[in-house]
């Protein structure tokens, strides 16, 4: 795929460890992590119901909702527990120069 | 040898518990005994997304029949009328007869009812079921001004729907405050502000003295000689555990089933999960009923552990949810034994939380605001109250400071 479908998030300290931040770009909303083996990117919204993922709590490599306290898995994107059943969309994130990317299409 | 498990009630509890003893043994025979003609499916979209048509029936089931094929696990329509503990067999009205090694008793609990005359009794609707919810949104299409009997959590969130189907809503409340004393006054009120903006009404401190049918609608006569005019009624004045089947039986009740930390009850051999148990929590020191999704789910999870043979306690904190509006409201541990109140925030649009302290550890917390904005903190607060936590106060009031750091190894 071509260079353009890497989209700068921002510098690698904008996230603390174990922590998560909200990316806008253009009509989309995603959540970029810092785990303690480097940077992940999902969908932000949970696939329950429309809330952002944002406010939820990062555990190891799980993201819970902050709304009914679904699970999802960051690296797989996949639900883990109830009421979250539908797997979160995951993209593929780089770090250059000490700036994170994540590949949108 | 065990051979035979029935689990009594195909709920959240029921299911969880089924899928879980099969995880831990591949033999046993499982069998669900339900009374409802339904797989097991979630009961708190029934409230909102259910009756906003946000979501379907076919949204609502844990697991397909599919799932449940894969895992052997038995599924019967039929309800249970008698129980033989002595001789562990279950009777149904249909004189089929089940016998069991094992029985896990899931069934739930019921909605009171109102004490009103016989020809009021099928004019008030109340919820708890997917069938009870397909008729309320069937009939509020045709009704306008609707009256909700209740200002518990289950009543709220039908007035919430309500509102947003565009009805006239009036919510009449016996106590002081909605939600019950255990929600602390300040977010009961936000609650209710919410509630009037949205153009709810809400009278408390009322009593219901009469209701009375007229021309198809009907008039309500309260406690102060006010009288209130509607076309529909729906009560939501709590539940109570579904135990009326083993009140002539030896097994210890007190507010639901009595069980220990392990899920056991007073007879040997059945156990108790879900809504229907006043289970003991080692980690309280004290038994305790709750109604909540979470604790459904991971109580049938422990239930089904230990009629595996996997001896395990059951230590979750208690954590529950209620979606009104566009506010999520959330309450974790115990919030009525408490010290010291501790108030985070002011503003629900960047949530407001209230934390409980004993011998300033954290016992517990509630908490309001838009979506999930107090999700995190609430869940954090778990932890910390797990662990028994002193936590600086600072840190708790301040919402500038992130609570993060408190769990972090
Ligand atoms: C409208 C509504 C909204 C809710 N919203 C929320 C929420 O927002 N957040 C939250 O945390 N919790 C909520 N809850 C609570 C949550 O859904 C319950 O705590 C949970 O369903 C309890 O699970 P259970 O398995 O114990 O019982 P249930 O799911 O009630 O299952 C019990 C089953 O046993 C069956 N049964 C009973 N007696 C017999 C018999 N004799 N023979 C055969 N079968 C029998 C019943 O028919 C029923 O199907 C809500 C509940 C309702 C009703
Ligand atoms: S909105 Fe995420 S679990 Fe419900």
């Amino acid at each position: 795929m071509s260079e353009e479908n890497w989209i700068e998030v921002g510098s690698t300290d904008s996230i603390e460890e174990e922590d998560l931040i909200r990316f806008d770009h253009q009509d989309k909303t995603f959540c970029v992590y810092k785990l303690t083996d480097g940077f992940y990117a999902t969908d932000g919204i949970c696939t329950h119901e429309a809330v952002h993922l944002e406010d939820g709590l990062v555990m190891d490599d799980e993201i819970e909702c902050p709304m009914h306290q679904g699970i999802f898995n960051i690296k797989s994107g996949e639900a883990l527990s109830p009421p979250a059943c539908e797997d979160l969309k995951t993209y593929p994130v780089k770090v250059d120069n000490d700036k994170i990317f994540i590949k949108i299409n | 040898m065990k051979n035979n498990i029935i689990i009594l009630g195909g709920g959240q509890a029921g299911i969880y518990a089924a899928r879980e003893i099969r995880q831990n043994d591949s033999k046993l025979n499982i069998k669900i005994l339900s009374e409802e003609n339904l797989l097991p499916y979630e009961r708190p979209p029934l409230s909102k997304d259910f009756l906003l048509d946000k979501k379907k029936e076919e949204d609502l089931y844990f697991h397909s029949s599919d799932v449940l094929k894969n895992e052997n696990i038995e599924f019967e329509n039929i309800s249970i009328n008698k129980v033989d503990f002595e001789n562990k067999k279950l009777f149904a009205k249909n004189d089929n007869v089940y016998s069991y090694d094992s029985l896990l008793i899931s069934t739930g609990s019921e909605n009171k009812k109102l004490t009103l005359d016989n020809n009021l009794k099928n004019d008030i609707y109340y919820l708890r079921n997917l069938e009870e919810a397909k008729k309320i949104k069937e009939i509020v299409s045709n009704k306008n001004k609707i009256t909700i009997i209740g200002g518990g959590f289950i009543g709220l969130e039908i007035a919430s729907s309500l509102s947003q189907l565009q009805k006239k809503v009036i919510v009449i409340e016996i106590g002081n405050q909605l939600m019950g004393r255990i929600i602390p006054k300040q977010i009961a009120d936000l609650v209710q502000n919410t509630h009037i903006e949205h153009g709810n009404e809400i009278i408390l401190n009322k009593q219901i003295e009469k209701i009375t049918k007229k021309n198809g609608d009907y008039e309500i006569l309260l406690n102060d000689n006010s009288l209130i005019e509607t076309d529909f009624i729906i009560a939501g004045i709590g539940s109570t555990p579904t135990v009326k089947l083993f009140e002539n039986t030896n097994l210890k009740l007190d507010n639901g089933i009595v069980t220990n930390q392990f899920c056991e009850t007073s007879i040997k051999d059945v156990y108790a999960a879900g809504d229907v148990s006043n289970f003991y929590h080692p980690f309280y020191e004290r038994n305790m009923r709750l109604e909540s999704y979470q604790h459904a789910q991971n109580h049938g999870i422990c239930a089904g552990k230990n009629i595996a043979g996997v001896k395990t306690e059951y230590t979750s904190i208690p954590w529950m949810w209620s979606d009104q509006f566009n506010l999520n409201l959330q309450l974790t541990g115990i919030c009525n034994d408490y010290d010291e109140i501790i108030e985070r925030g002011n503003d629900i649009n960047n949530g407001v939380i209230y934390f409980f302290l004993k011998n300033k550890i954290i016992r517990g917390a509630c908490g309001l605001g838009i979506a999930g904005k107090i999700g995190r903190d609430i869940r954090i607060t778990s932890k910390l109250s797990e662990k028994n936590t002193i936590v600086d106060k600072q840190i708790l009031s301040d919402q500038n400071l992130k609570l993060n750091k408190l769990i972090q190894k």
